[in-house]
């Protein structure tokens, strides 16, 4: 049988690497990248000239904002993934089998090289191209070889640059690196800090039935992995599965004809890709870079997952003139989601309902055309203010019945027509009551006012309200009369006709 | 204001219904004075938690107090939510019927019924009365039918105008008609009008009254942002997500009555009612009572001529002794002074049942002592109560009882803490039943920190931000002119600019001191003759066993009810476990009553040797005890009081010590002050002599100097002392004191405001002071064993304790499973000297239930033979446990075990049966001479490990394993620099045992550094401080250069800079005072 050699890629920092790669007129600058939420948003991943300027993980954005040169970057896991599948194409060109290898923020996978000689030479010149292909791809990394997956998965996120453990060699290679390498259980590593092991050496130099009838069966695999000698089933990639495609353009791209364009061979693709395997597509994320860092990113989820290829292009069209990019895009990415092909079973006697491909086109028309808020079902919101409520997209539901009907049955309510949006008057006011108003030109005299129904909240955030309700019957000179709802803003003082009584 | 306009408002809660509303009652009352409102009814939810506040400040503020409760009934139908198809989340709670109390008799019922559904939930809880309990405690009480809480508005909206109907039925039956109101509230909701209609047609079907309310939760309108807070803390949300629970707009503040008849000006007669029920509503907490239970006494004899009796005979047996027979004729004065007044008074009672409580203890073998004022009678002492010879110190017995003064009282008992002091707690429930004492409350409010955090909850921030925002808050406790909450929070890397953050902030500070829950006081308990839950309502406290009533001890202290203070002292249990260790180690019986005036002990004293000893061991004590340089027992006892907030800031302090050193000449602030100032050199220092100084300089009458003390002595008194400050000056002014003078006097008044010291309470303290002084000079090995066995107490941690120990010859050996018990206990060694033993309860992680099983088996076994002996003997010891033994050295002494990685390596496979795959592997292994593949520990793995594993080591100190190359760094030790001269620049390294930085002392940092000669002690100026805040708050090590100060003895170094050193990666844990 022959000998099977791994090699490993390890990308440290990553979150800075992704973000650094696309600006390479950064790179010689120290950044650091913060993640959390405003106010407080810590450093998590650095570039050396940051570490040089004595910038820590941890750090707060008020703290890292005090060292003088230092650039602060958002940390974006979109990036990161984008550049993760760049990180894997990359691997991909030396090899069809790699197993990820990513670790906390670090981004790591494994190539099975086994074979490769013919193509790419000895191992050193092969980790010598993959280190300048990731190089050009804007990664710096390092790379470890070893006929031992673990040994050169732990032997790259140990060292800098390219090592080969030549066979055989793999406990000594290991020998001095630090224990924590290994990733174990708190547990087990408090007790080898007790027992003073500190390095793989140290551990490997143990009897391994002596660890196995202190700390249970999984510690021979803890030995083997110390000496390197630990055998894993690899456990390649199907890239296929990701069913994603990204297209980074070498300029920016600002008319939304060229998008579409890239975009139709994309879907083109990724529905080949899916029927291939008699999947549909379930859904599509959009997402593009745009200039100045900013990222673009929507989701297109037909009813039934599909392969038409011109619906869902039809889709992509509405959702791009719907929200169209704020700026020049610098790359695209579709990432389908896979799911079963539609059937539906129709029932005989069942009513005809439109094609649900129709269907979703027509409300991603009504999208474009009204905004994305503003079409689906209302639903209430858990508050106190006057008529507040948001739009959630319209879903199958199980039963329809409806409690709200039952109640409205139960306690018949008066119905509030209300006005969209609400009409200015001028109101003239006797005793902190209304008196009369105008609206439009039109006057109005109120006949009987009930109120003030005060209500007010979110005084903590910019977004408060503080507002009194009048219901009042009002005649106009004509002698008609109506019954309505005047609202007055407390903060600015300002008077709406917010809705009239049926 | 008219007739017509006025509005007494029935229903006002005070954020004593936790988390319910948003206001003090005191503010309730002061806003209900800013409108001329001239009364208001406090309603609490389940309580009168906040009643007595509410009345002493209504008397104040010249408002009426009306008592009342909202009270949970569990019988009627859940309290209103919003309909169901609305998005909610509203829990299910009882409804709340408004009672109030218009006799006393309605009081007293009120009290019962709140104690009845209290008492009956197992343990602390909301809990709810039941219809039945409303009709056994209705009478004397008038009903409000709630708001939209109450019950009226839940049956309106789940059973219609009918259900309503016919619970309104039941009212009036319970509470009779003319008692029962229906309650009209209008926030200016439309629901609630939809309500108040229904309620007026049913008021008018039945011919029932209606009222108007506005259910007042906070005072003004602001404050409903408070109460929001509240409740996304009650509920646990966040004020982003809280919703409904909210408050719908800001109405329910304390509005004014021409507010009130405008909103209600269709229904005039629901305003004009609420002053018909104010006038009825005569009961005030004027008239509360409370009577101290009596002590039972033979037939034929009072309870003075019982008391007489039994202070005869204690006057004998204290004043018998030749050393103190001079004074027996001036104690028999005395007495027959004071117990006449007692019997003026009528307090026989009240001190036969301290007695009684004392003759227990004494029963019972309990080491007790009373202290605070109490130990200014000579009754007290021929009783026993207290230890101090009122007599023989000339001290002033008015300062605990006086004729004018209208108090009770107060003996404070200090017991030995743990389970001596609750055994003495249930006798007293014992022998005055569940309902006849209980505990006083401690409310727990929002401080610093708490508001910091839980405030930050209700905004959103996430763990780790609340972690960075409530560690800012309260942390080192001076604040200077640029230590601003704004500047904490830049310096934590936060921006007070932010919007939220200042929201923040703002919130914090009106936060804070509002209530958060009711606690249990340390010890006061509260006894009443015949039932005390006539008197204030009980309830649960957490701890099982206890139950505590609904006002703490100021609030008890305002009304009059009599506590007695049950305090656990952690000394008072050391001194125990001495006394019964010495005659078993030392074969000496000691008195701790008749202790001998030891030189050899005040020579320690002045040599600041005083760790571990009582009250004197602080570094500020160590600083000021060789200037005072103690030669007899007065001298400790102001020794005790000076070092405090109040002499400190009073800046009494430094003269009494230049006059104690005759540095500076003794003058008083008036002629007229000598004979009340010349104990203390003519400076202020005890409470008595500040009322005596009032008495003389401002002609204060007894009461008025009551008044000044009682003001001095509470937490809430900045207010009473302005007030009493005037009249002080007024009658200083007419006694013809200056106004230099009188600044002074002032000063050294109000400077007691924080914390006044009686002088009694010093002399009680210094007794307990010398004994322990006593006890560690002559009884070293017993005194640490009991200070190491009592812990946490002090000042130092028992690593510390144990260093200075060991630096005093006593010989401590390690925690052994051979050897160790439970707790510390002596040995003796070959040469008899004795020797302390760490205890088994010092290893972390070891379950007491372990060791008693090892214990237990050690017993059967007399040794382990080796690692594995000790696992099949103790089952019980688990894997960790086996290792937490081994990691400190504890399973060294066992066969084979050679060190203790040894013990490590062997305990993995004791603890950890081999399965049958791989025993015959090691079987043959078995039969192999062992080998041992770990190395031994370093010196430094041992230091770690024993910090970690016990807080503390027995071996040498970390510093002395670095000495030598210290000392060639030119690093000297705290012994040498006893040695070195004044003003000399020196350097200076040690381990950081204790971090302060006191209030009174402008921003100044103490450090003391402790190394294996001593503790050095370092002041970092606020300069110097901040310039090296990370360094002097981080380190556990540091290397200090900086000028020497040696006044008389008294060494310090002054840094001026500071490195931190690589001495040692063991987590020694610093005593920090912020």
């Amino acid at each position: 049988m022959k000998q099977k050699l791994y090699l490993c890629v390890h990308a440290s920092e990553f979150p800075a690497q992704a973000l650094l790669r696309l600006r390479t007129e950064f790179a010689a600058e120290p950044v650091a990248v913060l993640e959390g939420r405003a106010p407080v948003e810590t450093v998590c991943s650095l570039n050396s000239g940051a570490r040089l300027k004595g910038v820590a993980l941890g750090m707060t954005r008020h703290e890292a904002e005090s060292i003088p040169g230092l650039r602060l970057l958002a940390r974006s896991i979109e990036t990161e993934a984008a550049a993760r599948s760049v990180f894997l194409e990359c691997a991909a060109h030396f090899s069809p089998r790699i197993e990820a290898a990513n670790q906390g923020t670090d981004c790591a996978c494994i190539l099975d090289i086994s074979g490769t000689e013919r193509l790419f030479g000895p191992p050193e010149a092969l980790a010598e191209r993959v280190r300048a292909a990731f190089r050009s791809a804007g990664f710096r990394v390092s790379i470890a070889v070893s006929a031992n997956f673990h040994a050169a998965r732990i032997k790259a996120a140990a060292s800098r640059g390219i090592t080969v453990i030549p066979d055989q060699q793999e406990a000594g290679s290991l020998a001095r690196l630090p224990l924590a390498l290994l990733g174990l259980q708190p547990e087990h590593a408090e007790t080898f800090a007790l027992w003073g092991i500190r390095t793989l050496g140290e551990l490997a130099a143990l009897e391994e039935i002596d660890l196995v009838t202190r700390l249970g069966p999984q510690a021979g695999a803890m030995h083997d992995l110390a000496r390197g000698a630990l055998p894993h089933a690899f456990q390649p990639i199907e890239a296929d599965f990701a069913l994603k495609e990204f297209c980074d353009f070498e300029t920016p791209v600002d008319r939304s004809e060229s998008l579409l364009f890239v975009g139709a061979r994309m879907i083109d693709c990724l529905a080949a890709r899916a029927s291939a395997r008699a999947l549909s597509l379930a859904s599509l994320d959009v997402h593009m870079k745009m200039e100045g860092g900013r990222a673009y990113q929507r989701a297109i989820r037909p009813a039934l997952p599909t392969t038409d290829r011109k619906f869902l292009l039809k889709l992509l069209q509405l959702e791009i003139a719907a929200h169209p990019p704020l700026a020049a895009v610098h790359s695209l990415s579709l990432t389908g989601q896979a799911g079963q092909s539609s059937k539906v079973q129709l029932g005989l006697f069942a009513p005809q309902t439109p094609e649900p491909s129709r269907l979703d086109v027509t409300i991603a028309r009504l999208k474009a055309i009204a905004g994305e808020d503003r079409v689906g079902s209302p639903v209430l919101e858990d508050s106190h203010r006057p008529g507040s409520f948001h739009m959630e997209s319209f879903a199958v539901a199980g039963k329809t019945e409806s409690r709200a009907a039952e109640s409205a049955q139960a306690h018949p309510r008066m119905a509030l027509r209300r006005m969209r949006p609400p009409v200015p008057i001028r109101v003239q006011l006797r005793a902190l009551a209304p008196i009369a108003f105008r609206d439009r030109g039109h006057s109005f005299q109120i006949t009987a006012a009930y109120g003030p129904w005060r209500t007010s909240g979110c005084w903590w955030s910019t977004d408060g309200w503080n507002a009194e309700e009048w219901d009042v019957l009002a005649e106009n000179g004509n002698g008609s009369s109506v019954a309505c709802l005047l609202v007055r803003n407390c903060a600015r003082n300002e008077w709406r006709l917010e809705a009239l009584y049926d | 204001m008219t007739d017509g306009d006025e509005y007494i408002e029935l229903h006002a809660a005070s954020a004593f219904s936790f988390l319910d509303a948003a206001s003090q009652p005191e503010t309730l009352i002061e806003r209900a004075a800013e409108i001329e409102m001239p009364a208001l009814a406090l309603a609490d939810r389940n309580g009168l938690y906040g009643a007595a506040r509410f009345h002493t400040t209504a008397k104040k503020c010249g408002v009426k107090a009306h008592i009342g409760a909202e009270i949970a009934v569990s019988s009627f139908a859940n309290r209103l939510t919003p309909t169901s198809w609305l998005p909610h989340q509203c829990p299910a709670e009882p409804p709340r019927l408004l009672l109030l109390c218009a006799t006393q008799a309605g009081y007293q019922n009120l009290c019962q019924l709140i104690t009845r559904f209290k008492m009956r939930e197992a343990i602390k809880a909301e809990g709810a009365a039941t219809l039945d309990d409303l009709e056994e405690f209705s009478a004397g009480l008038i009903c409000l039918s709630g708001g939209e809480e109450g019950p009226l508005a839940a049956a309106l909206a789940h059973e219609g105008n009918s259900g309503a109907r016919k619970l309104a039925d039941r009212l009036t039956a319970i509470y009779g008609r003319g008692n029962l109101y229906i309650e009209l509230q209008r926030h200016q909701q439309r629901e609630e009008e939809c309500r108040n209609q229904s309620l007026l047609s049913l008021a008018s079907s039945l011919n029932l009254p209606v009222i108007a309310t506005n259910g007042v939760r906070y005072a003004t309108e602001k404050d409903r942002e408070i109460l929001d807070v509240l409740t996304s803390i009650r509920y646990h949300t966040e004020l982003d997500r809280a919703g409904r629970l909210l408050a719908f707009n800001s109405a329910r503040s304390l509005r004014t009555a021409s507010e009130m008849s405008a909103i209600f000006r269709d229904i005039p007669e629901a305003i004009a009612n609420t002053r018909i029920v104010s006038r009825r509503l005569d009961f005030t907490l004027n008239h509360l009572g409370y009577e101290f239970p009596r002590y039972p006494v033979a037939y034929g004899e009072t309870m003075d001529s019982f008391l007489a009796q039994r202070v005869e005979e204690g006057v004998s047996k204290r004043y018998g002794s030749p050393a103190k027979r001079n004074l027996l004729a001036k104690a028999r004065t005395q007495v027959e002074h004071e117990l006449k007044l007692i019997a003026k008074l009528g307090f026989a009672g009240y001190f036969l049942i301290v007695w009684d409580l004392i003759r227990y203890c004494q029963q019972q073998g309990i080491l007790v002592q009373g202290r605070g004022s109490a130990a200014n009678s000579a009754v007290c002492y021929a009783l026993e109560i207290t230890a101090v010879d009122p007599v023989g110190m000339e001290l002033l017995f008015e300062r605990f009882l006086s004729e004018n003064r209208g108090e009770w009282p107060d003996i404070d008992l200090d017991l030995p803490s743990g389970d001596q002091r609750e055994q003495v707690i249930q006798y007293v429930y014992e022998r005055y039943g569940q309902l006849g004492a209980a505990m006083t409350a401690n409310v727990i409010s929002y401080r610093g920190r708490s508001a910091a955090r839980e405030v930050g909850e209700a905004l959103g921030f996430d763990e780790e931000q609340l972690a960075r925002l409530s560690g800012l808050v309260g942390h080192w406790e001076w604040r200077g002119e640029n230590d601003t909450m704004a500047r904490h929070f830049e310096q934590a890397g936060f921006d007070a600019r932010h919007p939220r953050i200042a929201c923040y902030l703002d919130l914090c500070m009106r936060m804070q001191d509002l209530p958060r829950h009711l606690g249990q006081h340390s010890g006061g308990m509260v006894i009443c003759a015949g039932m005390l839950n006539r008197v204030v309502p009980i309830e649960r406290a957490s701890m099982p066993g206890r139950t505590v009533i609904q006002w703490d001890k100021e609030d008890c202290a305002d009304l009059g009810l009599i506590k007695v203070d049950l305090l656990g002292l952690g000394m008072m249990a050391v001194l125990k476990d001495s006394i019964e260790l010495i005659p078993r180690h030392y074969k000496k019986e000691i008195d701790l009553a008749a202790l001998p005036e030891d030189q050899h002990v005040y020579e320690t004293l002045r040599k600041a040797d005083t760790v571990g000893m009582f009250q004197v061991e602080s570094r500020a004590q160590m600083a000021s005890i060789p200037h005072n340089a103690p030669v007899r027992f007065y001298d400790l006892v102001v020794q005790v009081a000076i070092i405090r907030p109040g002499p400190i800031v009073g800046k009494m302090m430094h003269p009494y010590m230049r006059r104690r050193q005759g540095k500076e000449e003794v003058t008083y602030p008036h002629p007229s002050l000598e004979p009340v100032l010349k104990r203390t050199l003519g400076v202020p220092l005890f409470q008595e002599q500040l009322l005596r100084m009032a008495m003389t300089v401002a002609s204060f009458t007894g009461a008025e100097a009551e008044e000044l003390r009682r003001a001095v002595g509470m937490r809430r008194s900045m207010q009473r002392m302005r007030d009493l400050e005037g009249r002080l000056r007024d009658g200083m002014t007419r006694n013809g004191i200056g106004p230099e003078a009188q600044d002074n006097i002032v000063q050294g008044i109000s400077s007691f405001a924080m914390y006044g010291f009686p002088e009694s309470h010093a002399a009680s303290f210094a007794l307990i002071a010398y004994a322990s002084a006593y006890l560690k000079v002559h009884f070293l090995a017993a005194f640490t064993c009991g200070l190491l066995n009592n812990q946490p107490m002090g000042f130092y941690s028992p690593a510390v304790l144990i260093k200075d120990a060991q630096r005093h010859g006593l010989h401590v050996r390690p925690i052994c499973v051979q050897h160790s018990e439970w707790l510390c206990a002596l040995e003796e060694e070959p040469d008899r000297a004795l020797s302390l033993r760490i205890g088994l309860h010092y290893v972390k992680g070891l379950r007491q239930s372990s060791a008693e099983a090892l214990l237990a088996a050690r017993s059967r076994c007399m040794a382990f033979a080796n690692v594995d002996d000790l696992a099949l003997q103790v089952p019980e010891l688990n894997r960790k446990e086996l290792v937490a033994l081994a990691r400190v050295g504890a399973l060294n002494s066992l066969g084979e075990v050679e060190h203790r990685r040894d013990a490590l390596w062997q305990v993995e496979q004791a603890g950890r049966p081999v399965g049958p795959l791989l025993r015959g592997a090691a079987d043959a292994r078995a039969a192999t001479p062992r080998r041992m593949p770990l190395k031994q520990m370093t010196t430094e793995e041992r230091l770690s490990a024993d910090y970690a594993g016990t807080g503390l080591t027995t071996g040498p100190h970390p510093m002395a394993y670095h000495r030598a190359a210290l000392r060639k760094q030119g690093i000297l030790s705290a012994r040498e620099l006893e040695g070195c001269a004044g003003n000399s620049f020196v350097r200076v390294a040690g381990c950081v045992i204790a971090r302060q930085r006191p209030g009174t002392a402008k921003g100044f940092v103490f450090l003391s550094l402790e190394d294996e000669t001593g503790i050095a002690n370092v002041i970092l100026t606020p300069d110097v401080f901040e310039q090296n805040r990370l360094i002097v708050t981080r380190s556990r090590f540091l290397e200090i250069e900086g000028r020497l100060q040696n006044q008389d003895g008294v060494i310090h170094v002054k840094a001026q800079c500071m490195t931190p050193l690589d001495i040692s990666s063991a987590d020694i844990r610093s005593h920090d005072f912020y």
